[in-house]
């Protein structure tokens, strides 16, 4: 059997993890596609691989704001295991790669069946509800330097790669704080040996020393996914 | 006379599930100030407001608290226990004093299990209840303080069911977490604009329509999110 490399869908029982996998085909993921919008009917479940996707809260219609990121340890679409149908936030590609993709009905039709797949769905969901309460408080109370430093530890560990590519622009606009903003942090982070930034590609250097700068959000994060996971 | 159908979600029940409830609800009392869990804990029973209003916030680590989430009778505090019963990630807080009622854990774990359309419209709340949080974290990043304390009067309003919110700046500054100083100036604006009156603590709402408007957008998207998810499934069911 394939190797799922979703660790979602690896948490599943062999039987139950055939069962999914039958039903979805591998897609590409190209960076800043827009793969969902708030307020549509939900067309597709994605369970990221190698690539990473931002939840976005549109403000004024427009995609806003970070407030959470799926990469292979989660899925995107979990609020169908809520029997919702309307997708609930903006969802936008933010690192190339692969995901496995499932039409909604089958999707639906799977967890009607597959027990596994309804407590894994359920457990994640609890995980996303922690990564949006603190992202509350983080927006409103971490600095730009702190916040920053997350950023890159969440894009860091969902890459699988000491290096990708990001933009001070899409930063800022991800980070909701002005572009110069960005560049006065990532600035910081890099005099002290802990990124190297050129022309849009961020390289991780110094992964501990980031983790000791990043806001503890990142840690709560975690602690959240092993809480129900680990 | 109080009733367990002054909270919408409990009158939203079908037939059925009403007459299995009707006997496990217990009325409460909730107090101002009164914690109904703590962050890390794992709920003993949810709790479906009536009068009272209770706010869910993010305690950080150096004891700054920011709000994300506000209940009233539209909804139901403990939302992990229908997910399985694990600890929130939040504190809930009564905020106003008033009654509720409690369904005990193991009778919600059961509700869960039986599934069906009990189910259907807890979940659904519970994903209203995602989104309101999605959005306050937007919310807290992007929009003018005048902006945030509309927004929070207008949902207190909603759930206190009146035109007047006993509610002191400080409280309210808690809650949006900022500066009491940016709330009375905020205040100040409001008041002089004849939107609200502001007097000890009390604060009386005075034009409605003109403070939604001045309110950011997030007030009216979490409310339509509610009407979207929790009550829409069972209308469709129905």
């Amino acid at each position: 059997m394939a190797i799922a490399q979703n660790q979602l869908i690896e948490r599943l029982p062999r039987q139950e993890r055939a069962s999914l996998l039958a039903v979805c085909e591998t897609v590409t993921l190209t960076l800043e596609e827009v793969v969902c919008e708030r307020g549509k009917a939900t067309r597709h479940v994605w369970f990221p691989v190698d690539g990473f996707i931002s939840m976005v809260a549109p403000i004024d219609g427009k995609p806003a704001l970070e407030v959470g990121m799926v990469g292979r340890e989660g899925m995107l679409g979990a609020h169908l295991g809520l029997g919702v149908d309307t997708v609930p936030l903006h969802a936008l590609v933010q690192g190339a790669g692969s995901a496995w993709r499932v039409s909604a009905s089958s999707f639906r039709g799977q967890l009607a069946r597959n027990p596994a797949l309804q407590r894994v769905v359920n457990r994640y969901l609890f995980v996303l509800m922690a990564q949006l309460t603190g992202s509350a408080a983080c927006l409103r109370f971490h600095k730009i330097g702190p916040r920053l430093a997350r950023w890159l530890l969440m894009s860091h560990d969902r890459a699988r790669a000491d290096r990708f590519h990001v933009t001070h622009e899409f930063l800022a606009y991800m980070l909701g704080v002005r572009r110069v903003g960005v560049t006065t942090a990532a600035s910081a982070l890099q005099r002290t040996g802990l990124i190297e930034y050129h022309r849009g590609e961020m390289t991780v250097l110094d992964r501990q020393g980031l983790e000791a700068a990043a806001c503890d959000c990142y840690v709560n994060d975690s602690k959240a996914y092993a809480d129900q996971f680990g | 006379m109080e009733h367990p159908h002054h909270n919408q979600l409990l009158a939203a029940l079908p037939e059925a599930d009403w007459a299995k409830w009707r006997d496990l609800l217990e009325p409460v009392t909730l107090a101002y100030g009164q914690v109904l869990f703590e962050s890390g804990t794992t709920p003993t029973s949810a709790i479906f407001p009536t009068t009272a209003v209770v706010s869910l916030s993010y305690l950080t680590r150096d004891g700054a608290s920011a709000e994300f989430a506000v209940v009233g009778n539209e909804g139901v505090v403990g939302v992990s226990l229908f997910m399985g019963g694990h600890a929130m990630p939040g504190r809930a807080l009564v905020q106003s004093a008033g009654q509720g009622y409690r369904l005990r854990a193991s009778a919600v774990r059961a509700a869960v299990e039986s599934g069906g359309a009990v189910l259907q419209l807890l979940l659904g709340y519970t994903e209203s209840l995602i989104m309101q949080t999605a959005q306050t974290a937007a919310c807290n990043r992007h929009h003018s303080i005048a902006q945030q304390v509309s927004r929070r009067l207008l949902m207190g309003l909603d759930r206190a069911q009146s035109e007047e919110l006993t509610m002191t700046q400080e409280a309210v500054a808690n809650l949006i977490g900022v500066r009491r100083e940016g709330v009375t100036a905020a205040a100040q604006k409001l008041q002089a604009a004849g939107l609200i009156r502001y007097r000890r603590g009390h604060i009386a709402v005075l034009d409605r329509a003109r403070l939604e408007r001045q309110a950011c957008e997030c007030y009216a998207v979490a409310k339509k999110a509610y009407h979207r998810y929790s009550l829409q499934p069972l209308a469709l069911a129905a």
